[in-house]
């Protein structure tokens, strides 16, 4: 039995399909969405800088709205499968917003094991964003070793952080700064989620 | 086959082929319309815990595996050129299971013998003659190998080897360094081709086409 505690990354590894370019397509605006998060895992354009922008887009949309298109999103079924049975060593660490995601968490039984970004929600709009999160800087508060699994250019700084670090490629291409970082790749869900559990 | 889920196969690809001069990881080489990689996939269907170690050019091995199979683990090593083989080879054994099958990117199979080589019932290694210009020596007594060596002798071992994970242990830079210490072991011939320089792929071409028989 090993020590390690699991973090995961939500969009395109937890979920099948990207969450913000999901919603995007809701109010057409999916082009511009696409630019942006394209951009983003590239790593052209800084999260944080990109996250704004991205809200922004979407911040016509009643929250509880998006709250309900993100908890409706299918997922990546033997991943979670893992996260729900080894809930008290998993959580989530992805820079998208505790108002749009918390259907979701609860879902997979992360409620109270999310690290995310957070926001001010007046009349059922985002008043204002309060926080970005940094996923490299939240990993670093952690103390017990580490296995990290993601897919985006924002996620290299806790690939770096872990003791094990995979890539998950089965929804969209790993971001190239984050294969150069990795130990592992899998791009099938019920492989990656096989060898999660020969990690406990 | 009763072992295919006992078993992990891992193939080693992260070295690369400065030798060839084709720019590229040999296991990606063209074997007659498909690259080699693919090759030994092919052979490898009933296996599910396949684990590819990859390193120079890892993103074109990844990108051309996936496109033929989804469900592989790809295990980086980007210290290739620092360190050896053995070290490959380590960074795969994480949650592997208890029987190996280990083999290099860069051998051309003959498939009905790599096939007894699978099903055969044990620890073992693949042997061959006339395998590459600069093999590695397997000396044999008693009817089973009792050294792999540098050097000049007639058996040569390619890398294909069938052997419990546990004994894959210690800190040596070689897999025949590691091997040497576990022997002696069982082999079966197995007719293959290494390609390691330009001379070693128009051979192996040519024997490919010619049905994996000199």
């Amino acid at each position: 039995m090993s020590d390690y505690i699991f973090l995961f990354d939500m969009d395109s590894t937890i979920t099948r399909k990207e969450v913000l370019p999901e919603i995007a397509q809701k109010i057409n605006r999916l082009d511009e969405m696409r630019r942006l998060t394209e951009a983003t895992m590239r790593g052209e354009i800084p999260f944080r800088t990109s996250f704004l922008q991205r809200v922004e887009i979407l911040s016509d949309i009643p929250v509880h709205e998006v709250n309900k298109i993100v908890s409706e999103i299918p997922l990546n079924t033997a991943i979670v499968d893992f996260i729900r049975k080894n809930s008290d060593r998993c959580y989530i660490v992805t820079g998208n917003l505790d108002v749009w995601i918390s259907g979701l968490m609860k879902k997979i039984g992360m409620e109270n094991h999310c690290y995310c970004s957070k926001a001010d929600v007046v009349d059922d709009h985002i008043a204002k964003i309060v926080s970005v999160a940094d996923k490299e800087l939240i990993v670093r508060q952690f103390v017990q070793q580490m296995v990290t699994v993601g897919d985006g250019d924002n996620d290299s700084g806790m690939a770096r952080m872990a003791n094990i670090a995979i890539g998950f490629g089965g929804v969209r291409e790993i971001a190239p700064s984050l294969i150069r970082n990795i130990d592992f790749a899998f791009y099938d869900d019920q492989r990656c989620a096989d060898f999660l559990w020969k990690l406990l | 086959m009763e072992k295919a889920d006992k078993t992990t196969v891992i193939i080693c690809c992260a070295g690369m082929g400065t030798r060839l001069g084709i720019g590229t990881t040999k296991a990606l080489v063209d074997i007659s319309g498909k690259p080699l990689i693919i090759r030994q996939l092919e052979q490898l269907a009933e296996y599910d815990d396949i684990r590819i170690v990859v390193g120079f050019d890892a993103e074109r091995v990844i990108q051309t595996v996936k496109e033929y199979r989804q469900d592989i683990m790809f295990v980086f090593n980007y210290d290739y050129e620092h360190t050896g083989t053995a070290d490959s080879l380590r960074r795969a054994l994480l949650g592997a299971n208890d029987i190996i099958i280990a083999l290099d990117g860069d051998i051309v199979l003959n498939a009905h013998d790599f096939q007894k080589f699978l099903k055969y019932d044990g620890e073992c290694l693949g042997i061959s003659e006339n395998a590459t210009c600069e093999p590695i020596i397997a000396d044999i007594e008693n009817g089973k190998v009792v050294k792999l060596r540098k050097g000049i002798g007639d058996v040569q071992w390619s890398g294909v080897t069938k052997i419990k994970k546990n004994r894959l242990d210690g800190q040596d830079k070689h897999v025949y360094d590691m091997l040497n210490k576990q022997l002696p072991l069982d082999y079966v011939g197995v007719r293959l081709k290494e390609i390691n320089t330009q001379e070693d792929y128009d051979k192996a071409i040519m024997w490919y086409e010619n049905g994996c028989c000199d």
